[in-house]
């Protein structure tokens, strides 16, 4: 489904600031699985997600989504296949757009019609459906602006958007880092139910290592701009948060010397 | 104020509400302060002037429009695609536009249009009262402020107000926010335009300095409308920006009734504009202020 070949991206080159955020990288995700990805600071997760949402191009190496290299291709025509939620639940939704306006615009991302349609009431309807599923009760509050809304709420309704037409791949920006625990917890739980119900292949970034070991079918770690572990199946089961810290420090170690 | 004086201010008003409608666009949507409305203005007088003194004033009015809308894909290109600082695009505009208007005007600073046919005099002949004028304008502003209210829920209009609002919502939601900020602009100011090439047929006359200000009066325009009508939707803000402006022609006749000199009118604009502004900031300073005092007392 998502093949990156020996990606490489270098911030500041050939200045003595050089800074290789990816390295040579090589990552494969099957349809339908669920990666989360941990790792520290610079590790180059974000680096990883900017350049295949397109927000950076890489300085070598190809990105394939499905059959389609998708390397070079502009930002915004990606986003009509690629779902993502950043980390500020600010940046997910127009703040003076209504709840029903947001999701109208991301229900028309991918859909190929004249560009002075409106939706008709059966997809209003639809829109409208898929919001009561997340049990929110936000489909009551459909023409209430999204800035009046709570952090936590912002971010279940950019769930919602993301996922309003299934996208080919979810990026998850440790999309919960910025919300109180209570809230936090719910928006998971929403997205553990979403991703499954609708078999969507997602990659998700996290620095809770056990949600990042409770969650999904495979964990890969990232260090230095290379993927330095990746497991999956019973081994990751059997993998406790405190191997997974022990694995970290060792790696921080190992690049001080 | 009398009964003349009044009807006057509210056909000002409906005729400069078009104006607002424009920077509405620009000032309101997509959140840039648009300085080539000053050039636009007159760009629209103009054009619609040289066709008026000609006998096609309807051909005026469209091409004003056109020539608005030109107008505004520059500025935003310029802004977009080029990299230059938003203000500074529409700066550059409105600085090159006063050549081109008066290359428009054929080097004359004024055009009178006395006794020429224009819309006005086709209204008068149709509707046959003396309230002709704003009949015509009652009906441009309507059809404006219907076609507005549409368009902004089209997938175009969402998007335009969207790159006005969250920039990078709009990329990972798969808009082009580069063509929607050059739609958006070439929108606002084929509004401006046409609101310029109907005050330049009303008042029988386009003039090459006629522009002066108008960025101001109506962002005067606006905040009035916003704080009589709150902004719930895009409606209701369409809805404010009339009510703003008439209110402001209202406020400017009033003070024409006193001894107030006309030329006080721009500051009065501004004063208005930047205490509107401002109320939030200094609120909060004071109040911030009056905790430090008390907590120093105790």
């Amino acid at each position: 489904m998502l093949n990156i070949e020996s990606v490489s991206m270098v911030f500041n080159k050939n200045t003595p600031d050089e800074h290789k955020a990816l390295d040579n990288l090589c990552l494969s995700v099957a349809e339908g699985e669920f990666l989360t990805v941990i790792g520290g600071n610079g590790a180059g997760k974000s680096s990883l997600f900017n350049v295949i949402s397109g927000k950076m191009v890489c300085d070598s190496g190809n990105i394939l989504l499905g059959n389609e290299n998708i390397t070079f291709m502009p930002e915004h025509k990606r986003a009509a296949f690629i779902g993502r939620i950043f980390q500020d639940p600010m940046k997910g939704t127009a703040p003076n757009l209504t709840v029903e306006e947001n999701l109208i615009i991301a229900y028309m991302r991918n859909i190929k019609r004249s560009i002075m349609s409106v939706p008709s009431k059966n997809e209003k309807n639809y829109i409208r459906e898929h919001l009561a599923a997340l049990n929110l009760g936000l489909e009551k509050r459909m023409n209430t602006k999204i800035g009046l809304l709570s952090g936590g709420q912002r971010q279940a309704v950019t769930l919602a958007m993301a996922t309003l037409i299934k996208p080919k791949l979810l990026l998850l920006d440790e999309h919960t880092a910025a919300l109180d625990p209570l809230s936090a917890d719910s928006v998971l739980e929403l997205t553990k139910k979403i991703v499954s119900d609708n078999n969507i292949t997602t990659l998700m970034i996290t620095h809770n290592i056990s949600s990042a070991l409770a969650l999904g079918t495979r964990t890969i770690m990232m260090d230095s701009g290379s993927i330095v572990l990746d497991i999956g199946g019973s081994e990751r089961n059997e993998l406790s948060v405190h191997d997974v810290l022990r694995e970290l420090s060792s790696i921080k170690n190992r690049t001080v010397e | 104020m009398s009964l003349t004086a009044f009807l006057g201010a509210i056909e000002l008003g409906l005729v400069y509400s078009l104006l607002a409608f424009g920077t509405f666009i620009s000032f309101r949507i997509l959140n840039v302060a648009d300085l080539t409305v000053d050039g636009s203005f007159v760009l629209g007088a103009a054009v619609s002037a040289v066709f008026t003194f000609r006998g096609m004033p309807i051909a005026g009015l469209l091409l004003a429009v056109s020539a608005g809308a030109a107008a505004g894909i520059v500025t935003a290109v310029l802004q977009t695609k080029m990299g230059i600082q938003p203000i500074l695009s529409g700066i550059l505009t409105m600085t090159g536009l006063y050549t081109i208007n008066l290359m428009v005007m054929d080097g004359k600073a004024n055009i009178p249009l006395l006794n020429k046919e224009s819309i006005f005099t086709y209204a008068y002949r149709v509707f046959n009262t003396e309230a002709y004028k704003i009949i015509t304008l009652l009906i441009i502003v309507a059809a404006l402020f219907a076609a507005l209210s549409r368009f902004f829920k089209t997938q175009l209009g969402l998007s335009i107000r969207a790159s006005g609002d969250n920039e990078e919502m709009c990329r990972a939601s798969s808009i082009d926010t580069d063509f929607a900020k050059i739609v958006g602009f070439a929108l606002s100011n084929a509004i401006v335009a046409l609101s310029g090439a109907l005050v330049a047929q009303m008042q029988q006359s386009a003039d090459i300095n006629m522009g002066a200000g108008m960025v101001v009066i109506s962002f005067a325009s606006i905040i009035i409308g916003s704080v009589i009508i709150k902004n719930k939707n895009i409606i209701l803000g369409l809805v404010s920006v009339v009510a703003g402006s008439v209110i402001y022609r209202l406020i400017i006749a009033l003070i024409l009734t006193t001894n107030f000199p006309p030329s006080y009118l721009k500051l009065i604009s501004s004063l208005i504009v930047i205490t509107a502004l401002s109320v939030p900031a200094v609120k909060n300073d004071m109040e911030m202020r009056k905790m430090r005092r008390r907590s120093t007392q105790c």
